[in-house]
Parts: structure tokens; sequence; C-alpha cells
């Protein structure tokens, strides 16, 4: 059987309807976003970020720049990629790398401010597909035995990479 | 209630934990057995490992005065005072100000617009971060003396906000060059200061003929480096 190392990305969307510790970043990135924005527009002339970006494409710098609200949220999550489980309910990815989104945004208007968060697990082993589920294990030593977790297919979670082991 | 929702309902409980005494709703007894047979209204399962990690309220993440994130160079201490024109230059408090400035090899911490490009969380914000001046209108960082890029002098860039986060000045600092100065002790790292642009003929700076942009820069490179300008918005 032909393995491949994948990287997998799960693409969170945060908005005004998110609860929990998403809500505190929601709310923390959008005061963010009204300092940063003034970095491409001062006054009343843009209050959308995609009339921003289409009139000055610098302001794609945003997503990074608006990061700055988000460091401390993502931090706190210690690598522990949250939300997807495997089929038995538990969570099993990790990450080490992430970006910042805004999807869209008011700075008028906290309500309007959608975002998202991509985090890009750390490599695993993608032995086999059953039915919907990804047979994958972590990198391990011992080749006799694999430990499988399996993985359902779902909206916003893809391959994102894949190598050939 | 739905599992989804008392979850949902936990999570904020405790994600509002730090700045709000916790609940009744949060106390551990209130958590329900399993076992129960799936009954109805709030006899959930609980869940079958902790749930989270939920990170609490952290807005403030990127005010730190320690902006290294473990970029090496020579040590740098940064003492920006921010003085308000309107007020005879008078100390500012409160002013809201963020720097950014690059490494030691002249590198930005920053992604692209490329869609599916990422950066590792613990270093993507490095070597920038964001204070509030106290009653002297000062700010402090703890940095490294930047490096430097093609086409550009030394410099530090500086977003200066008032207290309601209105944007006052973005602006960049200068170094002191010449012999004895702080940017040739550096000798621009590895790189050396081969094709280095003097402020002279750097674009931001060379309009600059009273130095109102160049810091005081004093210190060597084994003890580090203090650097210390004033910086006056309308």
């Amino acid at each position: 059987m032909v393995s491949n190392s994948v990287i997998l990305c799960y693409r969170k969307i945060i908005d005004d309807r998110s609860g929990g510790w998403e809500k505190l970043l929601h709310s923390d990135t959008h005061e963010e976003l009204k300092l940063q924005f003034q970095f491409f527009s001062t006054g009343n002339t843009y209050h959308l970020f995609s009339e921003l970006v289409h009139a000055d494409n610098r302001a794609e710098k945003l997503h990074f720049l608006v990061s700055a609200a988000a460091k401390g949220y993502i931090a706190q999550l210690n690598g522990k990629l949250p939300d997807i489980k495997n089929n038995l309910g538990k969570s099993f990815l990790t990450f080490s790398n992430y970006r910042f989104e805004i999807i869209e945004s008011d700075t008028r208007n906290v309500n309007r401010h959608i975002i998202a968060i991509n985090f890009f697990s750390n490599p695993l082993t993608w032995h086999a597909t059953v039915g919907d589920y990804l047979l994958l294990s972590d990198n391990q030593a011992d080749e006799n035995r694999v430990l499988l977790h399996q993985l359902l297919l779902q909206p916003f979670l893809s391959i994102y990479s894949m190598q050939k082991l | 209630m739905e599992r989804k929702a008392f979850l949902k309902n936990s999570i904020a409980a405790l994600g509002m934990g730090f700045i709000a005494p916790l609940t009744p709703a949060c106390k551990k007894s209130d958590i329900t057995d399993d076992n129960t047979g799936g009954g109805s209204g709030d006899c959930i399962v609980a869940p079958t490992e902790t749930a989270g990690p939920f990170p609490t309220k952290n807005p403030s993440a990127f005010v730190r005065s320690d902006i290294r994130d473990g970029r090496t160079g020579y040590l740098m201490t940064a003492t920006i005072t921010i003085g308000q024109v309107s007020n005879s230059c008078a100390p500012l408090a409160g002013a809201i100000v963020d720097i950014w400035h690059c490494d030691a090899e002249g590198n930005y911490s920053e992604y692209g617009s490329t869609q599916m490009q990422s950066a590792n969380y613990t270093d993507v914000h490095f070597l920038r971060g964001r204070q509030v001046t106290d009653a002297n209108g000062q700010v402090k960082f703890t940095t490294i003396f930047p490096g430097w890029y093609s086409g550009r002098a030394t410099h530090i860039h500086v977003h200066i906000f008032n207290a309601a986060g209105n944007s006052l000045k973005i602006t960049q600092i200068a170094f002191p060059e010449g012999s004895g100065s702080a940017v040739s002790a550096v000798g621009g790292y590895n790189k050396g200061l081969n094709g280095y642009t003097y402020n002279a003929n750097d674009n931001i700076f060379s309009d600059d003929r009273n130095g109102v942009q160049i810091a005081t820069v004093t210190g060597n490179t084994t003890d580090g480096f203090d650097l210390k300008i004033q910086l006056n918005v309308s």
C-alpha cells in the first residue's frame, strides 16, 4: 500500500453568531481592524474591508496586521487544533502554522465582521480511505502495527498538501 | 437542551470566567453524569474528554515590551516619548504606540496576499509590538538593533493612535550615522554595509533637514544599545 504524508487545513469561520472564546476573538479582532484600517484609509471614505482592498490592494496586509489581536488566543490553544475530532470523538490534530483571514468587515458594525482562522495540521500519514473516512496515523516509529485515526471528510476541512512516503 | 447548545453555553461561561465571577451554571455539580439513557431537557451526557483548550480573554497579547520572539541580534532598548504640539509638546499620556522593524537579515514578520500562505503561531509577529504611553508620554520596547535591506537606511516604523484609537501619525525613526555611531558599530550584521543606503539618500529621510526623525542612540555591541526619541503629534 502506498502511504502519503498529508497536511490538513481546517478553515474555522467566526462571525457574530459565534460564542465562547471565538466571540472574544471576534470582538478583539474587530477592534484591531478599526485601528489598522487607518493605515490605509482615514476619514469616512471606506468602511468595508472589501471596498478598501478594491481601492488599494496593499490593504491585503490587513489579514496579517489584524492577526496581532488573534495572537494570544491562538497561542493558548497550545498547538492543539480545535473542533475537529476523530470517529471516537477525540481531538487528535496538532498544528504549528495558521493563517488569519478577514472574509469581510465593516469598521462601523461589529456584526458584519466575519473572519476565518485557517489551521494547518502537523503532517500525518494517510494510509487509505474507507467510505467517507480517512485512515490517518501520527508519524510512528513502529511500522509493524500502526494505530489509526478515522477522520470524516467534512465541510471546511480539506487536504492541504501531500507528499509521497 | 441540545448537547451542542449546552457545550456552547459552557464554553461561553468558561471563556468569560477571567473577567467575571463564574456563574452558578458553571458549577461542577451541574455537569450531568453519563449513562442516563438519553434523557430530555438539561439531562445530557458529559463530554468523554476534556473539551478544549478554550482560550480566555486576551486582548493584550500584542501589547508587550519585549518584541524579540527569539530573533537574535544586538540588544536594544527603545524609549519613545510622544509629545503633543497643541500642548507645547507636553507628554501625551494614554497614546497607543505600535512599532515594527526588520530583523538582523532585513526581513519583516508578515505574510503577503498569497491565500494559503501560513506562518508559525509562536513567532509570526516577531519585532512588532504595542505599548500605551505612561504619564511621561513614554513607551519602552526591548528589541534588537534592526538590520537593513536594499534601498533603505536603518529604520523603525511607528504608528501612533490616541487613546480612542484614532490614528495620529504614521512615521519612521532614523538612526545617526558616521564614525562611532551604532550603525557603524553593528556594521550591518553579516551583510556588512556594502550597498547600504544612508539617510541622505533614503527616500523617506532625505527631506528631514532638521533631523527630527533621527534618534539618539548610545551604547555598544557588548552591553547593547539605548535608543531615545521624542515624536510629536499635532
